[in-house]
């Protein structure tokens, strides 16, 4: 075979994997493209209906309202009492922030301790810890309710703030600890060689390696405490105190008068922070870790 | 790309969010008399209880209110929770289901020593006073008259050309409506009726005209089979000629008004109650008005009743019950009060009250004021307060009407098995 | 004086060994203990006292506005004897489990794998296939999913091109709970997210290495993705079907607390709410609650023994 016929068996090659490749963009595009209207549909209609007068939004069959009309996002935004919706927007931002800290720290010191170190009773306490997250909270709310009345923090932040400081959210630390067995012991084995304590292997090892994971933490932890409605519902009473999901649900009263364009509307809205949030935290999810500590 | 937190930057970060957190870690602490309230409803009503608040406030600046509303599902979750853990509010909203509940458990105080005294019901409707009695004792001041009532879309009639139903119609004249409404086939198959085999009150205000009851004085149940077998008979009757909804679209209606069939342009007429036709007329596009339930002959009576819409009820544990008694008294007595207050909760029980704001109510508050004011025949006596566990009755009567109108089961069956699944309910203990 | 000094050496030395034994014990399990405080402090100071305060009262009548009363093993009794409710809060929880969890967790990973490879418009992508999620638990959602699923909704309207009629789903016993599956693999976004961020921890020069060895992409994904996935695969495996189990909030909204029509849409919490809170039977309501904990606890008991075999950690 001359130099040449093997030349051009190669370029075919490559062209037929271009192609290959093109088609297969092009599929997955228009899978894709066809799973995200499905995704956005029900948020293009709650879109729709924001804009919509109140009689036209549960009989009407198009996406498209008849008449643009952003009554429903000034009267959602007043709230037609005396704080309007800045205030709830506060409130919830205040919360999730402290409880990604509270979370990302208590869970990521809890979570070192159950996947790395070797210690009594490690089995039961990672048990118990599972178990918390087995039973449901309808049993434990009243009980807990009298507890942190005891201590006198209802109506503050305190319930919902400070469990995140205490590593409450078993999820994040199995979470944490299946990411943390996945990284290779010998780093840690070569730390210690060098004179590393402890915390030193968690804090210059451990935290920095599991960048992908901590960030999902921090996003998830954020959303959640953001869409919480049922704490806020239970341990906040003074209106000044809601949170945007807990005063979302006083738009409607299934017994009489509802306002859904506002309810629609201050939905949109409340969906912008946590999207954005999501948004500008996911580059770190893509930046994550192609190559490992290994190189580094 | 590495990511990096510059130390300063996050520490200042932190205390700024910190510092602005710190705002909502204060709890706050009370100067005067400060009531604390919780209704449920939602801003409509939230705007029109703070306005009268602040009169209050205006009239006595000793005195301060702070109040949490909450939408009706979540509201009795987070009363409970409250009272459980020792934390209610002074001044609660009560509903006629659970007042039963909440007044036999001393979770609500009974209020017969402030009447005449810090609470004045001179010129209160008598069988409104009555309808807040719990064993003999008050527990509840009514906030509002109002009577069970058919929604009825008055354009669909039209369309389909048959008279809208009024105080004198029948369930004859239902199933002649159904006939008329298939005839026409307007709106993509709208029916005329929604189904109300599964409606309590309904079946209440049937079997009142039969001179039966839902519960005795005694709290036992005031009929049996052979009614619950006619009347699943008469609405799968209804069924099978097409008159009301079938089951797949009734099984939509959920609860909440925009999940009814009026709301959502499945049949021309709901059963609801008198005081929501506001909330119906905005979510329904075409003009809505309402009647009364269908009488069983001609010139069948006693089926409505005049019943509290909600209360006012003060929390048992409340160290201001004197103070708060104050308070109800204000909110259903004065004048300035009144026509910010309007008739959103109820039709105002006090007569003067009631010829205050008559005046200056919409045309449609106008229809409903004349509507509870001149039931006429169509009212009898008030029934006794429901026994404990009658909500779950309630809750069983909807699953038995849905196994009746899907076909799982016969009206013969299902009629004595209501019955003897609803004494079971009664009859338990805790 | 010798013996005395050997024996007061062999005392001062047992004194020695106790000692250290204890400090030896000290030494090698401080660190696990102290990095353990928050939790440990969070566990006692505020979880177990409620955790066993509510398995009291699952013997007990307790009506929230009393104080409990105590009835013995009576809720227990009633739950396995004489409560067909209780049956079809089982049917309708695991038949929902069965289906949403594998379902759910097939979807997250077939996205996040697509995803992972580059794509243009990666970010876009991901953000929309986790918005659903971020819609919680809003009232919104009962709305939506009515108009979507009644008997003249769009996905009837949709079938209607290709010509099939279709049932009112979401309102027929023998549908409705469908679209509460179709609900929860709806919003797949989290366990989505947390598979992409497991793939993205795979080190990128062990597919270089594969592919230098002359390894297909096939082979690559079974040889090297799927074993380096196994603890995400477990971890999203246990959280979803706990969540499951524990679904509340979807049923809430949709069926508004019913769980109709005829209980299909019965969850088991949604029972158990039911109970404590509609009919003021607290008790039982715990009673419940206790049992599903340990339906709960042996499923997962049994998956982390079978883990063994086949999730595989880098240790």
């Amino acid at each position: 075979m001359t130099s040449e016929t093997a030349g051009t068996i190669r370029a075919n090659e490559r062209a037929k994997k271009l192609v290959r490749r093109r088609i297969f963009s092009v599929v997955a595009h228009i899978v894709l493209i066809a799973a995200s209207i499905c995704m956005l549909y029900p948020l293009l209609w709650m879109l729709s209906a924001s804009f919509r007068p109140q009689d036209e939004i549960f009989n009407s069959n198009s996406l498209i309202p008849s008449s643009v009309n952003i009554a429903a996002y000034v009267r959602g935004w007043a709230s037609g009492l005396q704080i309007t919706f800045a205030t709830f927007f506060a409130n919830s931002f205040i919360i999730s922030i402290l409880s990604v800290i509270g979370n990302l720290a208590a869970c990521s010191l809890t979570a070192f301790a159950f996947a790395r170190l070797k210690f009594w009773g490690r089995g039961f306490w990672f048990a118990l810890m599972l178990g918390t997250l087995m039973l449901p909270y309808q049993v434990t709310l009243i009980p807990q309710y009298v507890l942190f009345r005891n201590l006198g923090w209802v109506n503050t932040f305190l319930p919902l703030v400070v469990p995140k400081f205490l590593a409450a959210d078993s999820f994040f630390i199995f979470l944490m600890v299946q990411f943390f067995r996945g990284i290779p012991r010998e780093l840690d084995e070569a730390a210690m060689i060098d004179g590393c304590s402890t915390f030193g292997i968690y804090w210059r090892i451990m935290l920095p390696l599991s960048l992908p994971v901590l960030v999902t933490a921090g996003i998830f932890t954020f959303i959640f405490t953001w869409d919480d409605f049922f704490a806020p519902l239970i341990y906040l009473n003074d209106m000044k105190n809601y949170t945007v999901t807990l005063a979302l649900r006083s738009f409607v009263d299934s017994s009489g008068e509802s306002d859904w364009g506002g309810l629609f509307a201050m939905s949109i809205l409340s969906l912008i922070p946590i999207f954005l949030f999501f948004l500008f935290f996911q580059r770190l999810l893509i930046e994550g870790i192609a190559t490992t500590g290994i190189k580094r | 790309m590495s990511f990096r937190i510059d130390r300063r930057r996050f520490l200042m970060g932190s205390s700024a969010v910190l510092a602005a957190g710190a705002a909502g870690f204060r709890p706050a602490f009370a100067d005067d008399t400060n009531l604390r309230q919780i209704f449920w409803g939602s801003k409509a009503r939230a705007d029109r209880t703070f306005q009268a608040n602040d009169l209050y406030t205006k009239a006595n600046p000793a005195t301060k209110i702070s109040g949490e509303f909450y939408a009706w599902n979540d509201y009795w979750p987070k009363l409970a929770t409250m009272t459980g853990g020792g934390n209610a509010p002074d001044i609660i909203q009560m509903d006629y289901r659970y007042i039963v509940e909440y007044a036999n458990r001393q979770a609500i105080a009974p209020l017969d020593s402030f009447v005449g005294k810090e609470l004045d019901l001179h010129d209160f409707d008598q069988d409104q006073i009555e309808g807040g009695k719990v064993g003999g004792k008050l527990f509840g001041i009514s906030l509002g008259a109002n009577s069970v009532a058919s929604i009825v879309n008055t354009k669909a009639f039209e369309e389909a050309g048959f008279p809208v139903p009024d105080n004198n119609s029948t369930y004859d004249d239902l199933m002649a409506a159904g006939e008329a409404f298939k005839k026409a086939n307007i709106r993509g198959g709208m029916k005329a009726f929604q189904d109300g085999s599964g409606v309590e009150p309904l079946l209440e205000n049937w079997l009142r005209q039969r001179g039966k009851a839902l519960y005795t004085a005694d709290g036992k149940l005031a009929f049996d089979g052979d009614d619950m077998v006619a009347w699943f008979k008469l609405w799968k009757g209804l069924r099978d000629a097409g008159a009301v909804v079938g089951p797949d679209d009734q099984a939509l209606d959920t609860g909440p008004l925009e999940s009814t069939m009026v709301a959502l342009g499945k049949a021309a007429v709901t059963f609801a109650n008198s005081n929501q036709l506001i909330a119906f007329q905005a979510i329904v596009k075409d003009p809505v008005t309402i009647a009364s339930f269908p009488r069983i002959a001609k010139g069948s009576k006693g089926g409505h009743y005049r019943k509290p819409s909600m209360f006012w009820s003060i929390a048992g544990a409340s160290k201001l019950q004197s103070d708060s008694a104050k308070y109800l008294s204000f909110f259903v007595n004065d004048k300035t009060a009144a026509p910010v207050i309007g008739i959103e909760r109820g039709i105002p029980c006090s007569a003067s009250v009631r010829d205050l704001i008559a005046p200056g109510l919409s045309p449609q508050d106008q229809i409903s004021l004349h509507f509870v004011s001149n039931l006429g025949d169509l009212i009898g006596p008030i029934p006794p307060s429901p026994p404990a566990n009658a909500g779950e009755v309630d809750t069983q009567l909807i699953t038995a009407s849905q196994e009746v109108a899907f076909g799982q089961k016969s009206p013969e069956d299902a009629g004595p098995e209501f019955v003897k699944t609803a004494s079971d309910i009664l009859s338990r203990k805790g | 004086m010798t013996v005395r000094s050997i024996d007061g050496g062999v005392a001062a030395a047992q004194g020695a060994a106790r000692a250290s034994a204890w400090s030896k014990f000290w030494h090698r399990n401080a660190a696990g203990y102290g990095f353990l405080t928050p939790w440990l402090i969070g566990f006692f100071g505020l979880t177990i006292g409620p955790a066993l305060i509510s398995l009291y009262l699952s013997f007990t009548d307790f009506n929230l506005l009393q104080a409990p009363t105590w009835v013995g093993d009576a809720n227990y009794l009633r739950i396995f004897t004489a409560d067909p409710k209780f049956l079809q809060a089982m049917r309708v929880t695991f038949f929902y489990v069965l289906f949403s969890v594998p379902l759910k967790l097939a979807f997250a990973l077939a996205v996040a794998m697509l995803l992972n490879r580059g794509l243009k418009g990666l970010p876009l992508y991901r953000a929309v296939f986790y918005l659903p999620s971020l819609l919680g638990a809003s009232v919104a959602i009962a709305v939506l999913w009515r108009q979507l699923f009644q008997g003249d909704g769009l996905i009837n309207r949709l079938l209607a091109t290709v010509g099939i009629e279709g049932p009112s789903w979401i309102s027929n016993p023998r549908y409705a709970l469908w679209t509460l599956v179709l609900l929860s693999i709806w919003q797949f976004g989290s366990p989505m997210i947390i598979f992409l961020a497991g793939l993205r921890q795979i080190p990128g020069d062990m597919y270089e290495a594969a592919a230098i060895d002359g390894a297909s992409k096939p082979r690559q994904f079974w040889s090297i993705t799927l074993p380096l996935l196994t603890p995400v695969v477990f971890f999203n495996a246990i959280i979803q079907t706990i969540d499951a189990f524990k679904s509340f909030t979807p049923a809430f909204i949709i069926s508004s607390g019913t769980g109709n029509p005829i209980n299909s849409t019965l969850f088991y919490t949604l029972y158990l709410y039911q109970e404590a809170f509609g009919f003021f039977r607290m008790g039982y309501a715990a009673a419940l609650a206790w049992i599903l904990l340990i339906i709960i606890a042996v499923f997962t008991g049994v998956s982390f023994l079978s883990s063994r075999y086949w999730v595989h950690y880098d240790e």
